[in-house]
């Protein structure tokens, strides 16, 4: 009687460290998600109604990254890029943020078409000179990875656009507060991937995914 | 059954004690650089790039071993070089520490980080402290 109440827990031990074996690690995507904010669209064609879910397109911005360089919509044109918000005086998350992207950077440092857009979420002390001074010390190419400032407001919206939150606080160790995401986005300006950058693994699966994009034409 | 029942109360609450208490002084220093330190030096103290300084297998770290109290606490700020690199800018200090947290965080920084002898203990840290230059 002792053995048979044991053996269905023992089992299902196994079944649970088995599945956890197979799933726990990145994996090649089969195809990658639209995220983000979406209408659906009626339209008549051939005379039936057919209906579309049409998902968000990145919207048209104008920073200044740290050679002073305008980023805008011209720079992203056929890029698969990522995208996250920090400032260069960060205490907390920033640093594991940069070191990840470090690794994007890296990873994917002989194909032009992966680029990396980073925001200051602090427009006021992060000005072109304090990023090209951060972006050198880092080491990072400006024809990479954008370091971006430009105007609050504009930087804000863009971080409620891209679904990423970011606010000032000055409860918060350096003044303002914000999510540690990375969001990948296709060549139509299409969102395909929110991962968090501070932690590593995530930012393994990533890279697969940026691979299968880069792999399927970038959409 | 009912003579062991003491014992095992007893075998219990040794164990919560021993698992729950950092008590070699190596974990608690760790703790206290995962809590205050690993932000910006990151998980195996490397640093970044030129921005941060390393604090693992840091010649500047060795090199003022018996400073470091007054460092950690105080902040540093100004041009500094370490490995070679030259880094400008500031390290906040903690004043927060408790002495035993900060024993044991250079601890953790000149053994664990910069595989050197440990020296110093709590009573050298204070005496440290006593004499910090205002920088």
């Amino acid at each position: 009687m002792q053995k048979n109440i044991w053996r269905p827990f023992k089992i299902s031990a196994l079944a649970a460290l088995a599945i956890a074996a197979v799933s726990c690690k990145e994996e090649t995507p089969k195809s990658l998600p639209l995220l983000g904010p979406y209408t659906v669209e009626d339209n008549i064609m051939n005379g039936m109604l057919v209906t579309d879910t049409v998902f968000t397109t990145i919207r048209p911005f104008s920073f200044y990254d740290q050679d002073s360089n305008e980023i805008t919509h011209a720079t992203i044109d056929g890029k698969v890029y990522v995208t996250d918000f920090f400032f260069t005086s960060c205490p907390t998350i920033c640093p594991k943020m940069k070191q990840q992207l470090l690794r994007v950077n890296e990873e994917f440092k002989d194909n032009n078409e992966l680029i990396i857009l980073s925001h200051s979420i602090d427009p006021k002390r992060d000005s072109v000179a304090r990023l090209h001074s951060y972006a050198e010390k880092l080491g990072i190419n400006s024809s990479k990875w954008h370091l971006m400032t430009g105007e609050r407001d504009s930087i804000y919206s863009m971080a409620k656009h891209y679904m990423i939150a970011a606010q000032e606080d000055k409860l918060a160790p350096g003044g303002y507060a914000h999510s540690g995401a990375f969001l990948l986005v296709d060549k139509n300006k299409q969102i395909r991937g929110i991962y968090d950058g501070t932690l590593p693994e995530e930012v393994d699966q990533m890279m697969e995914d940026i691979k299968w994009l880069l792999n399927n034409g970038g959409k | 059954m009912a003579a062991n029942k003491p014992l095992f109360a007893l075998v219990l609450t040794a164990l919560v004690g021993v698992i729950s208490c950092d008590y070699k002084p190596r974990n608690q220093g760790h703790s206290v650089y995962v809590k205050h330190c690993q932000s910006c030096h990151l998980e195996n103290g490397e640093g970044l790039g030129a921005l941060i300084p390393p604090v693992a297998n840091a010649d500047y770290v060795t090199n003022r071993s018996d400073e470091l109290a007054c460092l950690i606490t105080h902040g540093i700020s100004g041009n500094i070089t370490v490995n070679g690199v030259a880094y400008e800018g500031e390290m906040p200090g903690n004043k927060l520490l408790t002495d035993v947290e900060l024993t044991n965080l250079i601890h953790y920084i000149l053994v664990d980080l910069n595989q050197q002898e440990n020296p110093y203990v709590i009573n050298d840290i204070k005496a440290q402290l006593a004499n910090c230059d205002a920088k």
